[in-house]
């Protein structure tokens, strides 16, 4: 799916991680600011694509500022942006969640 | 906010705020923020009682948040150097900064996305290339000079048109008078100067008559972002100015720009360009002339490019002057 507009979920407070999602070209880019990256960076470069990926979102751009949270969390800001960039987000698409 | 010493605001730093927050525990102020159009302003907030750092993270958070549901992604910042860090810590990055402070934006679309979108000729790094910032409101035969020269001088000319609609021609019509202007110069590319260049954002004394100190802050950091991020990243070498005789602004602008940008890159200064009868030719007389409904006058100092675009839309023109816009500004 195409995004239609950029969006945003998600806070920079302790536990939570703020998600952007833009118009993108070139496949799914990850910009990824962390204090633990090195530790697991690449966990959740991975989440946040694979639930791109749910979405059928090819081509995106993502600014993900992460301020130590969980999985089930960066799962949840990611589904929230997507929604709210392909503009779903008044009928969600429970089969991909 | 008073019981810790601030109190003094100025009318003119209040008045173009779009909204504040606060949080608040019982009737305890710990915190604030405002924003004013894409600029987080006014930040502040009281560490004791809590984890260091996390009133600051809700109240940024917050903020972007309301942007966001604006419709606004591209959001930046000035501030204290002391404080950079904080900002970077949440996604901000810096774009530059001078003794008085830094400026940081976070977003999408930031100064990355917006190079990777200015077009590049093949084998650049290995060109001469120039480049020229200009308001062009509206385009004279002065810009058509420097840019002829630059063109001449160099293997790829870059014009940066400056990007505002607060005076009488619109961005895109001051775009599409300098591109008609240059277009039989192969060697020349016109690009919008985003919020980069000469940007209402940080530059605002452009556009608005202001102090000498702060006129040198704003054209510091516009000198900067120039110097350190676009013509690095575009190759420039050389930036070509006009000199300056009369307005104050630019004539500080003129002279940052050669304390700032060598060595990395040159500043070639041209002598300002008359018409025939020897007077200067500046785009401000030019549209002081519409004002004084002297057509006739004004193809001695434009191209007929931007001539025939004046003659079109004279009626129009001039209503926007009727309706009180600023002619008398760069």
């Amino acid at each position: 799916m195409e995004i239609k507009r950029t969006a945003i979920a998600g806070t920079l407070e302790s536990s939570d991680i703020q998600i952007m999602l833009s118009k993108g070209t070139e496949g799914i880019q990850v910009t990824l600011k962390s204090d633990v990256e090195k530790q697991f960076g690449d966990q959740i470069r991975k989440v946040i694509t694979s639930v791109l990926k749910s979405f059928n979102i090819e081509n995106a751009k993502v600014t993900a500022v992460d301020k130590g949270a969980l999985d089930c969390v960066i799962k949840a800001r990611t589904i929230t942006a997507s929604q709210r960039a392909l503009e779903i987000a008044d009928s969600p698409e429970w089969e991909v969640l | 906010m008073k019981s810790l010493g601030i109190s003094d605001f100025s009318e003119q730093e209040v008045e173009k705020i779009d909204e504040t927050i606060g949080i608040y525990k019982s009737s305890k102020l710990l915190g604030t923020g405002s924003i004013a159009g894409n600029v987080l302003k006014y930040i502040g907030v009281c560490n004791e009682d809590t984890v260091p750092g996390s009133s600051f993270n809700t109240i940024v958070s917050e903020l972007i948040n309301k942007l966001a549901q604006k419709g606004i992604f591209h959001v930046f910042v000035f501030t204290k150097r002391k404080y950079e860090k904080s900002f970077q810590y949440i996604g901000f990055n810096e774009l530059a900064y001078s003794k008085k402070g830094a400026i940081l934006e976070s977003g999408a679309a930031n100064i990355e996305t917006y190079l990777s979108h200015v077009p590049r000729v093949t084998n650049q790094v290995h060109k001469t290339v120039a480049a020229i910032v200009m308001n062009a409101n509206p385009f004279t035969k002065g810009h058509r000079y420097l840019v002829e020269r630059a063109a001449r001088e160099n293997d790829l000319v870059y014009v940066f048109v400056v990007n505002n609609d607060v005076s009488l021609f619109s961005t895109s019509e001051r775009f599409k008078l300098v591109t008609r202007g240059v277009a039989d110069l192969k060697n020349v590319i016109v690009v919008d100067g985003g919020s980069y260049m000469v940007s209402y954002l940080t530059f605002p004394s452009y556009f608005l008559p202001d102090k000498e100190d702060k006129i040198k802050y704003q054209t510091t950091i516009d000198a900067r972002i120039f110097r350190n991020k676009i013509a690095s990243e575009l190759n420039i070498k050389k930036r070509y100015i006009g000199t300056e005789p009369f307005s104050k602004t630019t004539g500080i602008y003129n002279k940052v720009l050669k304390d700032e940008l060598p060595p990395r890159v040159t500043v070639v200064e041209a002598a300002r360009q008359k018409d025939d009868t020897g007077s200067v030719i500046t785009a401000t007389k030019v549209r002081k002339m519409i004002a004084a409904n002297n057509v006739k006058a004004i193809c001695n100092f434009v191209p007929q490019t931007t001539y025939k675009f004046i003659e079109d839309n004279f009626a129009e023109l001039h209503a926007r002057i009727e309706r009180g816009i600023n002619i008398n500004g760069n």
